[in-house]
């Protein structure tokens, strides 16, 4: 499983210890779920949230 | 009475919107101190409204069924000149000066606004169980949670205080209430209902949608509400429908698909019981039950959880540096966001549309789905795990189980009363429908409310 503590210290996030370690196991189970699925995207497959840019908007 | 015969009995002179709004106002202040539901109450400028439309219905100036009917909206919309709390401390001064496109409309319709109704922080949560604003309470039963993050809709719709409450819904925040409350709950598609000028959770889960005392109730608010916006960037320009189901309207030959796998797992039993009565009373209506397997919602759930936690976090990263500002269990929730790598929240949405392509595949099968909406009957007030047979689950994730996926794919649902459980409290069927067939959904719903009653 992930050090959720080291992750915290190198964003800076300053989230205390005990708040930590009350999250840590809800992340762990997260992390169980999703991580196997992101190994069955295909490259081609774009996320989906659209940028659009209307002509009269360009600069 | 629901808001179509308050409407008709306004129409008949049978009653005045000023005789309406004060039964309403009455009630608000008899049931309000104990459970809470009503943020903020709205008594001069709902009077002034409720003059206003009967001097025009008097005049035969007609704005639709709403005209003259007291309701109320989430403090998560914004509302000009009143303040808008979102449940948080954080916008304890909040006064805006605009109101929501869903406020607009409302007031367009006739609605008398006569409050804002209760909700968890931040929208943040499905409970209800407000840290700064206090408990709200489930009218089935004040010693138990009335469901959210839109609770004090769903207690205001249950007690009468209004016949419709509007909620906004990212995980299941107005089909939960409706369950748990025993109240018509409708989360619209993605993109049918504007969101413009509602205090956001999340870019890409949020909906806006009634909860009512009917489903026809909730056909003619959708009415009222639906419809592009050029104000938020993903208003559709889908053609809005005709939402209200005829009387007697049939469901004949509608193909009801019943999930074999997942939606009928780690169920309390009496839910199970009453989901499956009402696709037995929709099959004896004419319409055909068929099994079909579901893509993996377990999945899509999380999917949907790292999108939600990325999303809130980035939305309130300004306010952390303030803890204290936060209930715990929000702050719990906005902590796990900020840990979460970029590439999880990229990839997330990029199963997303995986998911989305997958599931589309079910709509050459069925026209809709049943499911139960949340597992088991409102929980008790602080009670933080579910006894599901043999298994045992966080309150939190069970209630929204088979809820949350559905923001994720942006398909329209509802929640119905479908039966109520061995302690007599409220159990809720979910009908999840195509994009932008909530014509579809209301009516099969409909003729279930008028089988079943």
């Amino acid at each position: 499983m992930k050090n959720w503590q080291k992750i915290a210290e190198a964003y800076d996030l300053r989230i205390p210890d005990s708040d930590l370690e009350r999250i840590a196991p809800s992340l762990d189970t997260l992390e169980l779920a999703f991580r196997p699925l992101t190994k069955r995207i295909p490259d081609d497959v774009e996320p989906a949230i659209t940028f659009r840019i209307l002509a009269e908007s360009g600069e | 009475m629901t808001l179509l015969e308050a409407a008709q009995a306004l129409r008949k002179r049978a009653v005045s919107s000023a005789e309406l709004t004060e039964t309403s106002l009455k009630r608000i202040g008899e049931l309000n101190p104990q459970l809470n539901a009503m943020m903020t109450t709205l008594e001069e400028s709902a009077r002034a409204q409720a003059q206003a439309a009967d001097e025009e219905l008097a005049q035969g100036a007609d704005r639709g069924p709403l005209h003259g009917v007291p309701i109320a909206v989430k403090d998560v919309f914004e509302t000009r000149g009143v303040r808008t709390t979102c449940g948080s401390v954080i916008f304890l001064h909040h006064v805006p000066d605009r109101d929501a496109a869903v406020v607009e409309r409302l007031a367009a319709a006739g609605a008398v606004l006569v409050g804002k109704t209760g909700m968890h922080e931040l929208a943040y949560g499905i409970t209800s169980n407000n840290p700064h604003f206090g408990t709200i309470r489930n009218p089935r039963d004040p010693e138990r949670i009335p469901g959210g993050s839109s609770g004090g809709s769903g207690a205001a719709v249950a007690s009468e205080m209004v016949f419709m409450a509007m909620g906004s819904d990212t995980g299941g925040s107005i089909r939960i209430p409706a369950s748990f409350c025993g109240t018509v709950g409708l989360k619209p598609t993605t993109g049918r209902v504007s969101r413009y000028g509602v205090m956001p959770l999340d870019f890409s889960l949020d909906h806006m949608g009634p909860l009512a005392r009917s489903v026809r109730d909730a056909a003619v608010t959708l009415q009222a509400i639906a419809g592009f916006d050029p104000r938020d960037e993903t208003s559709s320009q889908e053609p809005v429908g005709n939402y209200l189901p005829d009387h007697g309207c049939s469901i004949h030959e509608v193909r009801i698909g019943l999930p074999q796998n997942f939606y009928f797992e780690r169920l309390d039993p009496d839910v199970d019981m009453a989901v499956r009565r009402m696709a037995a009373i929709a099959e004896s209506l004419g319409a055909s039950i068929l099994p079909v397997r579901v893509p993996d919602i377990e999945a899509l759930n999380a999917v949907g959880r790292v999108i939600l936690l990325a999303e809130a976090s980035a939305l309130m990263e300004k306010y952390i540096g303030n803890r204290d500002q936060f209930g715990s269990d929000v702050l719990a929730l906005l902590d796990q966001g900020r840990l979460l790598p970029a590439t999880d929240y990229v990839n997330a949405q990029r199963l997303r549309r995986m998911m989305q392509r997958e599931f589309a595949h079910l709509w050459s099968q069925v026209d809709c789905l049943f499911t139960p909406t949340t597992p088991m009957a409102a929980p008790q007030i602080g009670e933080k795990t579910a006894h599901l047979g043999d298994f045992v689950e966080d309150v939190r994730l069970a209630a929204t189980r088979l809820v949350r996926g559905i923001n994720v794919l942006g398909l329209p649902a509802i929640s119905i009363p479908c039966g109520r459980d061995r302690r007599g409290l409220p159990v809720g069927l979910q009908i999840v429908g195509r994009p932008f067939d909530e014509a579809l959904i209301l009516r099969v719903a409909a003729a279930l409310e008028d089988a079943a009653g």
